[in-house]
């Protein structure tokens, strides 16, 4: 028999709320978190507006905060959520239980480059008239004028690793950067690790932040940011015809999966299992999704064969849903191909409507709400919903949350690149 | 034993500062030539540091698809050599697009993300500084830089487009993903691609590393909280692996690919076979003491179902670290004390980050293959805190079949690769 899987801790950092208690009744009232960016001045930008996390300090979570002072707000973020992952499996103990069995796999997104110094030091080494950037002028000025402390822990691998050193977690460690489907890929492959006995545990998920300047640059050059800079709040819209693009997030999500019998023998409090896993590519292109959604329809079936579920077993869907013309339509397609005429009649909506899209923290934060849900009998809406789109026409739960009882969630992450994944999270049955 | 699938490497695609292909490659890893040596890539007066692993005849637009040919704008230069690593590997498995069904075929690939192009924000940032002002001007970044940036800027640089690029030129429809622990992302792919040809998910997966460092932003910044060695004056000697006089490491470039095939699949398409894979084992040795890089290794031979005797050599991460390398001496001597050499191929070509597990396992692989291990450059002076015997010298027989590969961070994510010499 395959070693089954349960969720037995979550936490999270979201704009919409620092635990998981406050982000779902956020979600479940339909309040976004939508609005100017404060991070930085971002008034001249084509997008002004993001969807960020206020009011967060570290020293709430972690004891010697002073000691992440160099790292990024992934590190921090992850940090938080992490802690607030392990205390409540009750597994923040490092004496507790077989640390080397306990791993970590997050979908982290990058530091990210000292902004200020890296502009000055181009500037400086670009005087008028200069056809290119003189490089060794640049590195001279550079080893001066850039912070080395916050450059060393602005590595890949960073995030990952501290959540380890913090928490005694000894096991596997992995750290996977898929975009937009990265967290949920690291929620699937943990799920993986420990099926295959490679550990009992893993804290898995993801952390991000993008809200910076260069990173609002890359999107706004992509055009992939709505733009809708008079009215932030509704400018989140998946599956409405007006929609103009994504709203750019920040967040950490982190999951405490454990082996059943593992959970079961320590008396765990088990919030769902983890039933089912997808993984794809599209084949593609670097940003557009295939425009019949084939590696989204397959991800979707493999998850449902993985469960050993049938579509009509499926009682919500937490979308992908971000806003953007292509995704949403395509996601619609999809959906359509593997739910055939149950495709109406499944309450589908987008957590990013609320939260903006938390890049690669947004799967996992949305397998949390998707578990909630569950546990609750409550789906969350898709707010600002208004104008129907021909290509979008299933049922996106408008505007209002409503309850629902259902065994079986679906949640769908796709990334630039063309990574297709999809989780399905069950209530949990001895 | 354990009745798991069992995987075998099938294909290798090599760009390294010292040789590319399998056979050039090898070549120069057994004469023990040096590719560390003064960058020339740009100036580097400037940098504590001037010495990389620097591969110097690389064209990607010589290289790539013809038909691809045209995306190359939207690839910088640790991206290309991760899709030109991709289409050796493949070309050398003897897989072309179409030749195994698209869903049945995934990708792992070890990455980072790259480091910007100077000129890609040059104008940009010169039309946001004021005269004497230091701190940009974000308003006139937003109004008039923003707008200078290339429209693709972001996706050059994408930690996962190696591994995107890939699916696209060859159909492959599988499980695509991409590692990013630092130097032990290489290994991580390879264990998540056996897990994945373990549970039957796909029957081929391509699994990569690539990572160009010898970059003007990289280097400023690793100058800056690494350990680079400072010997200037002797480029090729400068990395030296658990000897005594080491004074640091010294960044490359490059690419290492395999496929990674379910034996059954190889076997019914009489594929070449380099070697077995037969465990990949990873876990946290917090604190660099070495009992969690032992707990590790130990971990991996269990996996295996190997004993330390089977093992012919310890492929060593051996960047010539202070710290690195006594750590990683001290992990290896608790399994296996002095008796099983250690190998560190890491001084030839410079530490290739994201490439640098998979590149380093390579030369284990050619190793097993060819049965002749070469000895490890620039370790003369033993050092009484790296208790393990280092293989110098000319090439000794291989023998024993297995060999274990050895990653880690600094951080302590530490990974061990047991492979199997394939005897057919």
């Amino acid at each position: 028999m395959r070693r089954r899987v349960v969720v037995t801790g979550m936490g999270v950092i979201t704009p919409l709320g620092h635990t998981v208690a406050d982000l779902f009744a956020s979600q479940a009232e339909g309040r976004t978190a939508v609005g100017p960016i404060t991070r930085f001045d971002a008034r001249t930008f084509p997008t002004t507006f993001a969807s960020e996390v206020k009011g967060f300090d570290l020293a709430r979570y972690v004891r010697d905060a002073g000691r992440y002072e160099h790292c990024g707000l992934n590190t921090h973020f992850a940090l938080a959520a992490g802690k607030q992952a392990v205390e409540d499996a009750g597994l923040a103990d490092p004496g507790k239980g077989d640390r080397s069995r306990m791993g970590v796999y997050l979908g982290s997104g990058e530091g990210s480059d000292e902004f200020p110094a890296l502009v000055r030091g181009l500037a400086h080494a670009l005087p008028d008239g200069a056809p290119k950037v003189d490089a060794a002028e640049f590195t001279k000025v550079m080893q001066v004028w850039m912070d080395g402390p916050r450059e060393g822990e602005q590595e890949m691998y960073t995030p990952a690793g501290h959540l380890a050193a913090a928490f005694a977690l000894d096991g596997p460690n992995q750290a996977c950067q898929t975009a937009c489907a990265a967290s949920s890929q690291a929620l699937g492959e943990a799920l993986e690790i420990i099926r295959a006995g490679d550990a009992d545990v893993m804290v898995a998920g993801g952390s991000h932040s993008m809200i910076h300047p260069l990173g609002v640059t890359g999107f706004n050059r992509l055009t992939a940011l709505s733009q809708r800079n008079d009215s932030p709040r509704t400018a989140s819209r998946p599956f409405d015809a007006t929609r103009d693009g994504f709203v750019i997030g920040e967040g950490a999500g982190l999951v405490v999966l454990e082996e059943l019998e593992h959970a079961k023998r320590r008396k765990a409090t088990i919030y769902a299992e983890l039933t089912g896993y997808g993984t794809t590519a599209d084949a593609y292109r670097m940003t557009d999704p295939h425009p019949q959604g084939r590696g989204a329809i397959r991800a979707m079936a493999d998850a449902l064969a993985d469960a050993n579920l049938k579509p009509a077993d499926v009682g919500y869907i937490n979308a992908h849903g971000t806003s953007t013309q292509a995704n949403d339509s395509t996601e619609t397609a999809a959906i359509k191909a593997v739910f055939g005429d149950l495709a109406k009649k499944v309450p589908i909506s987008s957590s990013k409507s609320m939260l903006g899209h938390l890049i690669a923290a947004a799967g996992v934060v949305e397998l949390v709400i998707s578990v909630v849900a569950l546990r609750k009998g409550v789906v969350p809406p898709t707010i600002n919903y208004a104008n129907p789109d021909p290509a979008c026409d299933l049922d996106y739960v408008p505007n209002q949350a409503r309850e629902v009882r259902f065994r079986h969630v679906l949640s769908n992450s796709f990334g630039f690149g063309g990574q297709n994944v999809a989780l399905i999270a069950s209530r949990f049955v001895d | 034993m354990t009745t798991a699938r069992r995987a075998v490497l099938t294909g290798f695609g090599v760009i390294s500062p010292v040789g590319s292909g399998p056979a050039a490659f090898w070549a120069a890893v057994r004469a023990g030539t040096p590719g560390v040596r003064t960058i020339t890539h740009l100036d580097p007066s400037h940098l504590p540091s001037r010495m990389a692993g620097e591969v110097r005849d690389f064209s990607a637009k010589a290289l790539i698809d013809k038909g691809y040919r045209r995306t190359l704008n939207a690839m910088a230069r640790t991206v290309e050599f991760g899709v030109i690593g991709c289409q050796l590997a493949m070309a050398d498995a003897g897989l072309g697009k179409g030749a195994v069904a698209p869903e049945r075929i995934g990708v792992e690939f070890a990455s980072v993300m790259g480091a910007t192009e100077l000129d890609d924000l040059g104008p940009a940032s010169r039309l946001s500084i004021r005269p004497g002002e230091a701190a940009p001007d974000m308003p006139a970044w937003g109004r008039d830089g923003l707008e200078q940036v290339p429209p693709l800027w972001m996706l050059k640089y994408l930690p996962n487009m190696p591994a995107c690029h890939a699916t696209i030129l060859y159909d492959i429809q599988g499980p695509s993903n991409t590692q990013i622990p630092g130097d032990t992302a290489g290994p991580v792919a390879l264990g998540e691609a056996l897990r994945i040809l373990r549970r039957g998910a796909a029957d081929v997966m391509l699994v990569g590393g690539s990572e160009a460092k010898v970059h003007p932003l990289s280097l400023s910044r690793f100058n800056l909280f690494a350990q680079f060695s400072r010997r200037n004056d002797d480029p090729e000697g400068a990395i030296r692996p658990f000897d005594r006089d080491r004074d640091g490491t010294a960044p490359g470039e490059g690419v290492a690919a395999f496929t990674l095939e379910g034996l059954d699949h190889a076997l019914a398409r009489k594929a070449t076979i380099y070697g077995e894979v037969l465990a990949v084992a990873g876990g946290v040795d917090r604190g660099l003491t070495g009992a969690g890089l032992a707990r590790v290794i130990r971990n991996a031979l269990a996996a295996a179902g190997v004993q330390p005797g089977d093992v012919d050599h310890v492929n060593a991460h051996g960047t010539g670290t202070t710290r690195g390398d006594a750590f990683e001496a001290r992990g290896v001597a608790e399994v296996f004390g002095r008796s099983v050499p250690v190998f560190a191929p890491l001084s030839r070509f410079g530490n290739l980050g994201a490439a640098s597990g998979l590149m380093e396992l390579g030369c284990s692989v050619l190793a097993l293959k060819h049965g002749e291990l070469p000895g490890t450059l620039n370790h003369a002076a033993p050092d009484p805190a790296c208790p393990v015997a280092v293989h110098t010298g000319p090439p000794r027989p291989a023998a024993r079949p297995c060999a274990v590969k050895l990653s880690y961070t600094d951080l302590g994510q530490c990974s061990a690769v047991v492979i199997r010499k394939w005897e057919g």
